[in-house]
């Protein structure tokens, strides 16, 4: 299987400070794993993460996404790239002046994709997440479970073949956690989609195989 | 309320420019109008030793547009009352040749005064004599307000340009977070910017709209009361219909900048 991430002697730094929060860490992710990233409050899972989507560039060593060097890839390419993501935040990050449809076929709209496709698939997706009856409502009216399974299917609404996950369950309670791991469980096999979770936890059922990849004292070490 | 609020700077700053272009353009309408008075009203007349003609008298100086021949027929005809035929040639054969010179473009006095001195200059050319009111003043006075209008026009549009690059940025940053999602998941500028150039573009309109529509009603309801007689009698020139063209043109020209700038200048975000 191809490699979709690949870090070599990989070295993340905060955005404004020289301080070190990822140290030569070496690391592969493989089309189609499913992989927890954990590790204690501030150790770097998120920063990390942000590495993934071009946000941060690595301080040294290498790093590639989706067969992009990060360390020098080009503004455009980047955005090409990040059209083949399916992001997934702890806050759910939607667009509260847009409808909770329009904020599902978010990458569809910046895909360019016609009024029709997006309808399509913004009903389609909608059912996916059970939440069909809330298309023409806004985010804010939303429970915050409810939102971040529109944060989901948004993730979901183009075929993404990365999934990355930062804490999306972070601040849900148990019954609309386990709703999401169901979902990214189904994305990850149906889609055949790579799948990346930074969280505190790793839920205590989840039925498909996965790896866990921990970060400790700058380093990232896989749990076998 | 809320939309007034937003929008209320951003279109004040507008308005400011594009009046100041207006009122510009509606003095230079009436300076070009002056000019034309004036040269309508001046002429030159020479007397020459021989038949001239226009192009002669174009070598001379360039500035000459047009020449009419003053028959001197008349003048003998009325000089010779009572003479026989043959004094009446004679007088027709001392008289000069007349002529009445016009020019293309309204000249100064001392641009005149340099023509009279080439004529002059010439040998074929016994006189010259010019005809007109002196505007120089009136003229002076209107070039110089025209001057002063065009430097406050280009400093306020400086300023309100710059308010308008604040108040873009103001939106941007009140519309960070959607342009920030829309930019982790691979919008181009141009597309994640697509609310700023909607509400830009807006208010662009909006601004050109109130401008034609004040200069429209002191061109058809203000002049009429105003009593001012320059402008009853030069309403035309208060407002054309070109100049919403031109207006629209120029706010669109100055949001879209504006939009631009800020966008491109503003680095990515990070959520």
């Amino acid at each position: 299987m191809a490699n979709i991430i690949s870090a070599s002697h990989l070295t993340l730094a905060y955005d404004k400070s020289d301080k070190e929060i990822i140290k030569n860490a070496n690391f592969k992710i493989k089309k189609g794993d499913f992989v927890f990233i954990t590790g204690p409050s501030g150790s770097g899972k998120s920063t990390l993460l942000r590495s993934f989507y071009g946000q941060l560039v690595p301080k040294d060593g290498n790093l590639l996404v989706g067969g992009q060097d990060m360390n020098r890839v080009s503004t455009k390419k980047l955005q090409e790239l990040r059209t083949h993501f399916g992001i997934i935040f702890q806050d759910y990050k939607l667009i509260n002046e847009w409808s909770v449809a329009k904020n599902v076929v978010l990458p569809l709209i910046i895909a360019g994709y016609s009024a029709d496709v997006q309808e399509t698939q913004a009903k389609r997706l909608l059912k996916h997440v059970k939440l069909s009856e809330y298309a023409d409502r806004m985010p804010l009216e939303l429970s915050g479970g409810e939102q971040q399974r529109i944060g989901v299917a948004r993730a979901l609404s183009k075929n993404p073949t990365l999934i990355l996950a930062d804490e999306p369950t972070g601040n849900l309670d148990e019954y609309s956690s386990n709703v999401i791991w169901d979902l990214m469980e189904n994305a990850c096999e149906q889609l055949d989609a790579t799948v990346v979770v930074v969280t505190h936890r790793i839920p205590t059922i989840f039925s498909i195989p996965y790896r866990h990849l921990i970060i400790e004292n700058r380093g990232i070490y896989e749990v076998h | 309320m809320k939309y007034i609020r937003d929008h209320v700077m951003f279109i004040f700053s507008l308005l400011a420019i594009l009046l100041g272009i207006e009122s510009f353009l509606v003095f230079d309408r009436l300076t070009k109008n002056y000019e034309q008075d004036l040269k309508a009203d001046y002429s030159m007349l020479i007397l020459a030793n021989k038949s001239m003609t226009l192009s002669e008298l174009k070598q001379i100086n360039f500035n000459i547009s047009a020449i009419d021949i003053i028959k001197k027929q008349a003048i003998v005809d009325e000089m010779a009352e009572g003479m026989s035929d043959t004094s009446a040639d004679d007088i027709m054969n001392a008289l000069p040749f007349f002529y009445t010179v016009r020019f293309g473009s309204y000249l100064d006095n001392s641009a005149l005064e340099q023509i009279k001195e080439q004529l002059i200059a010439s040998e074929d050319i016994k006189k010259v004599e010019t005809f007109g009111k002196n505007h120089n003043s009136n003229y002076n006075l209107f070039v110089f307000i025209k001057i002063v209008l065009w430097t406050f026009v280009t400093f306020m549009s400086l300023t309100s340009i710059f308010l308008v690059i604040k108040q873009m940025e103001i939106w941007q940053f009140a519309h960070r977070e959607r342009m920030q999602v829309m930019e982790i998941f691979g919008a181009s500028t141009m597309l994640r910017s697509g609310i700023l150039f909607k509400r830009a573009i807006a208010d662009a309109l909006i601004a050109t709209v109130i401008t034609s529509g004040l200069f429209i009603f002191l061109r058809f309801v203000w002049v009429k009361t105003s009593n001012i007689e320059i402008l009853v009698n030069k309403q035309e020139l208060l407002f054309e219909y070109k100049d919403i063209a031109i207006l629209g043109g120029i706010s669109l020209l100055i949001v879209i900048v504006a939009v631009i700038v800020v966008v491109v200048s503003s680095k990515e975000n990070k959520l």
